[in-house]
């Protein structure tokens, strides 16, 4: 596959560090000094110019390329790149990188003609919130924006009577939820109402954010969820995590020293605590108590301050630290002084665009059971012997359809309702039987 | 006319900042169209054999000193949004003296005096209600309608008439609405002034016509026996603009429970935010209006109103059954949304009863209504202050802006209205104060209770008070010098205080 990367700092470095063995990579950036070392390190070609311009992608040859990836740090240089390709080179793919969520909602409503789009932010809010989202879960990902979570589960003894040794069709669910499978020992069903849960069962869910949650009460009582998490530094990646918490029902304090980014994101986050402090004074940690927070997560512009909130947050007995390092070398240094767990954006970001650019037709999105089981993200298309049915009448066949995702909203779907050409399914299957769910679709 | 030339010189000189005399054409010209309020009444004494010439003759001299007044300050006229305040201010006191001149002309014993005159035009304007009439079965047909007819002028406000139907408003005619919208501005006016003005006119006489066939309808039905179409017209003119004025000496009372429960329902409608009722009746989005806060609240005070005043009423077994709900529900219906009517003479009720009612006047309709007072959105925001003040008492640090229905209020609009409601008990203080001390001086007597009554319901625009200016009573006693105090209580809280109290600072005439 013949792949143009724009940008060469640390998200295009990650990118060509995956993908340089199997394809034909090109690099374009500006700034030589960047592209030589990875000429030097890779097998790659390098061209020095701007990615955003007709002449220089031109030369490159961008005629003949599959895919484009545009991963510099500015959004509107990476639109550009992405619609010269588009339009020089109609069928190639076209990946950006964003760091403004505004660009992600405009794509997803349809309005830029880009085949994805990753924002760092939300790609860093994702990976927070399958770290603390959901407190009985094995495991947890999360689809469509944010808009679907789909959580593992260990049922045992203590599992809540209301689900358990009952027909799914007569326990009492939570809303906006669906067993999409069950793993018992070796076999993995795809439950119909009658179908019972037992302990020792494995179970994977898809459900809306709020019901991963009420999922998780109810397998392990008592586990409670995460009410008070407290997050350093308002800015957009700050902003976003709170968001994404906010939607699962977790209680968010904000800290953020800007009087006016304060006030901007007070109005904005309806359901967020925030406060107008550089989070650094004892007094402030004291008086807010701070310390009892059960996750703190540092979301700072500067690794430093990250670093010094960090550890003080500690002293004052916070139990669970997760910090953004923007810098690379500088994890060791978090890890060192004990901070739980670190978050590098660019690193997440390239991860997903990397996970795309292997398959860029399917949207595997997660892997199950190490790779026994897979969710897929597929657009049905009209001619799909499965558009027009209602969701009671849909033979299972391999697959579950546990959410699906209309005009940008996710729709958690009830028998009654019908599938139309266009949704976004996301549907539970054995990596086995992707293929036949894939042409059923 | 070069007089005129050197006064206007000075009037744009660096000393004095605001287009006096344009704002004087502006006035002169709204005060020449008013005139034509005079057709109704002309009608009305025409209908029953009684003597036009009054009516006539008022509106002759509205017209040609309006329309004098005018062509003397012709000319270039810059109404910003400074002179706004001006022209609000003065066309009020100048309609209150138009409405007077029939009350002078028809040689109404009881209004013989240019003073009660003016109160009783004032009261009408500003549908407040207050009356200085001891007889009001007495005065004729004609000037009885005219008086209602003066409160539906005032309720929906003489500059949005003006605005709907004068071409030269169209421009500079926001700072003009504002002012005299009731309520803090939170909601921006997104569509056209004018458009906006004839919507809420329009609405304002739907529900009057509405309110009148109901009510006739129940004259001509037998529902209700002393209810004709005359007084069902009088009671719907000063039922939607909450005037309160009647033409029955004892007010409502005499009418059937089928009418009182239906003005009940009309008095609600009227005490809530026309823009809410429009949404609601008008574009089909009842949603919008059940889920707004400051709606919520009215009804929820109201329904809490009513429940302290039937609880009183039933326990001191002042009134039974059916009765002691609907008297209870009336009458803080009558006061919140700031209408005034009575279908009880409260001023006989316990104690306990009539001070419940007091602290009722201050509560004050919705914003955008045709209700006066403090407002319940102020309320609603002065509340949602205080409870931030206490949590950044214990989290300095945070950061909480204050918002209604979901929207951000800016602290500028929450400034004033804790400004607003610090000078609104200011001056309803003064005026008790220099009520108590005018009726020492005159020797007329006047109970504690009596002056906060008084001041709380002139400055709210409600109208009744306690004592001999009860519901059933007359503010005739006043003297002369109380009834001016008054007459500024009810000018001062129709116009929502500060458009006017900016008239008497510095800052407003000088640029210095």
């Amino acid at each position: 596959v013949k792949i143009f990367l724009i940008g060469a700092g640390q998200v295009g470095t990650t990118i060509v560090q995956a993908l340089h063995d199997e394809h034909d990579v090109t690099v374009i950036d500006l700034d030589p000094t960047r592209l030589e070392p990875l000429s030097y390190r890779y097998d790659v070609s390098t061209l020095e110019g701007n990615g955003a311009s007709r002449r220089v992608l031109a030369e490159a040859g961008i005629a003949a390329a599959d895919l484009l990836i545009a991963c510099t740090s500015r959004d509107e240089a990476n639109l550009v790149s992405a619609m010269i390709a588009k339009a020089i080179a109609p069928r190639t793919t076209t990946i950006v990188r964003t760091t403004n969520p505004e660009y992600l909602e405009v794509w997803r409503e349809g309005q830029l003609d880009v085949d994805f789009i990753v924002s760092s932010e939300i790609e860093t809010a994702h990976a927070i919130s399958r770290t603390i989202g959901v407190p009985a879960a094995r495991q947890t990902d999360v689809f469509a924006e944010g808009q679907v979570q789909l959580v593992e589960f260990d049922v045992d003894e203590g599992s809540s009577g209301t689900i358990v040794g009952v027909p799914l069709r007569e326990a009492r669910l939570p809303k906006e939820s669906k067993v999409a499978g069950i793993i018992r020992g070796d076999s993995m069903t795809l439950p119909r109402g009658d179908a019972v849960l037992r302990p020792g069962d494995r179970i994977v869910v898809i459900g809306s954010p709020a019901a991963a949650q009420a999922w998780s009460e109810l397998i392990a009582p008592g586990s409670g969820k995460v009410r008070d998490v407290v997050i350093f530094g308002a800015g957009r990646a700050g902003t976003a995590i709170a968001r994404q918490l906010l939607d699962q029902g977790i209680g968010v304090r904000l800290i953020e020293a800007s009087p006016e980014r304060a006030r901007a994101v007070a109005d904005e986050l309806t359901e967020a605590r925030v406060f107008n402090s550089n989070g650094i004074e004892p007094d402030f940690l004291e008086r807010e108590r701070i310390g009892e927070a059960q996750v703190a997560i540092f979301a700072m512009r500067d690794d430093m301050k990250n670093h010094y909130a960090a550890t003080l947050a500690k002293i004052h007995g916070v139990r669970f630290t997760i910090a953004i390092v923007h810098d690379p070398p500088a994890i060791e240094v978090f890890e060192r002084a004990g901070i739980d767990v670190t978050i590098n954006p660019r690193q997440v970001t390239a991860e997903e665009i990397v996970r795309f650019a292997h398959d860029p037709r399917t949207q595997q999105v997660a892997m199950l059971e190490g790779d026994r089981y897979e969710v897929l993200d597929i657009t049905t298309r009209p001619g799909s012997e499965y558009v027009g049915k209602s969701f009671a009448e849909m033979p299972i066949r391999g697959g579950l359809i546990g959410a699906i995702v209309r005009d940008g909203r996710a729709i958690f779907p009830r028998g009654d309702d019908v599938l139309r050409a266009g949704d976004r399914a996301i549907i539970f299957t054995e990596s086995k039987r992707v293929v036949e769910v894939e042409q059923a679709l | 006319v070069s007089e005129l030339a050197r006064v206007r010189q000075v009037s744009r000189s660096r000393f004095l900042s605001v287009d006096l005399l344009g704002a004087t054409n502006l006035v002169a010209t709204i005060v020449m169209y008013l005139s034509a309020a005079m057709l109704l009444p002309i009608a009305i004494a025409l209908g029953y054999g009684e003597s036009p010439w009054p009516f006539v003759l008022s509106g002759a001299i509205a017209f040609g000193t309006g329309g004098l007044v005018a062509y003397l300050t012709r000319g270039e006229h810059r109404i910003g949004a400074r002179e706004g305040f001006l022209v609000v201010g003065l066309t009020w006191l100048a309609a209150a003296g138009l409405g007077a001149l029939p009350y002078l002309l028809t040689g109404e014993p009881q209004l013989s005096r240019p003073l009660d005159a003016y109160f009783e035009s004032m009261s009408g304007f500003t549908t407040t209600g207050a009356s200085v009439l001891t007889d009001i079965e007495g005065v004729s047909r004609s000037l009885a309608m005219w008086r209602q007819f003066t409160q539906w002028l005032g309720g929906m406000g003489i500059i949005v008439l003006a605005l709907a139907v004068l071409p030269r408003l169209r421009v500079g005619g926001r700072q003009l609405l504002e002012s005299e919208l009731p309520g803090p501005e939170i909601e921006n006016l997104k569509t056209r002034i004018r458009d906006t003005a004839r919507r809420l006119w329009l609405l304002y006489i739907a529900f009057t016509a509405a309110e009148f066939l109901i009510l006739s309808l129940f004259g001509l039905t037998g529902v209700d026996e002393r209810m004709t179409v005359f007084d069902a017209a009088a009671h719907a003119f000063t039922t939607m603009p909450t005037g309160g004025f009647s033409t029955q000496a004892r007010s409502v009372e005499i009418f059937s429970a089928a009418t009182q429960w239906t003005i009940v329902l009309f008095m609600i409608i009227a005490g809530a935010n026309f823009a809410l009722l429009y949404r609601a009746f008008v574009r089909g989005q009842p949603r919008v209006a059940a889920r707004d806060e400051e709606l919520r609240l009215y009804l929820g005070l109201l329904g809490l109103g009513a429940a302290v005043l039937a609880v009183e009423l039933l326990t001191e077994n002042v009134l039974a059954g059916e009765a002691a709900v609907r008297h209870a529900v009336f009458q803080t219906v009558s006061t919140v949304t700031t209408t005034g009517y009575a279908s009880a003479d409260f001023n006989v009720w316990p104690v306990l009863t009539t001070m419940a009612i007091v602290g009722l006047m201050f509560l004050g309709g919705s914003a955008g209504s045709t209700g006066g007072g403090v407002k319940i959105v102020r309320h609603l925001l002065l509340g949602k202050i205080l409870r931030r003040e206490l949590d950044q008492t214990v989290h300095p640090e945070v950061v909480a802006p204050v918002r209604l229905n979901g929207a951000v209020v800016d602290e500028r609009t929450l400034r004033a209205v804790a400004a607003f409601i610090l000078l609104y008990i200011g001056i309803f203080v003064v005026g008790v104060a220099l009520l108590s001390l005018d009726a020492a001086r005159t020797g007329v007597e006047l109970a504690p209770l009596d002056a906060i009554a008084a001041a709380a319901t002139t400055i709210g625009n409600i109208g009744p008070g306690l004592g001999f200016a009860g519901p059933m009573g007359s503010f005739e006693p006043f003297s002369d010098v109380s009834t001016v105090i008054l007459i500024g209580l009810m000018w001062f809280g129709r116009l929502e205080l500060i458009p006017i109290l900016v008239l008497f600072s510095r800052h407003y005439w000088r640029s210095t």
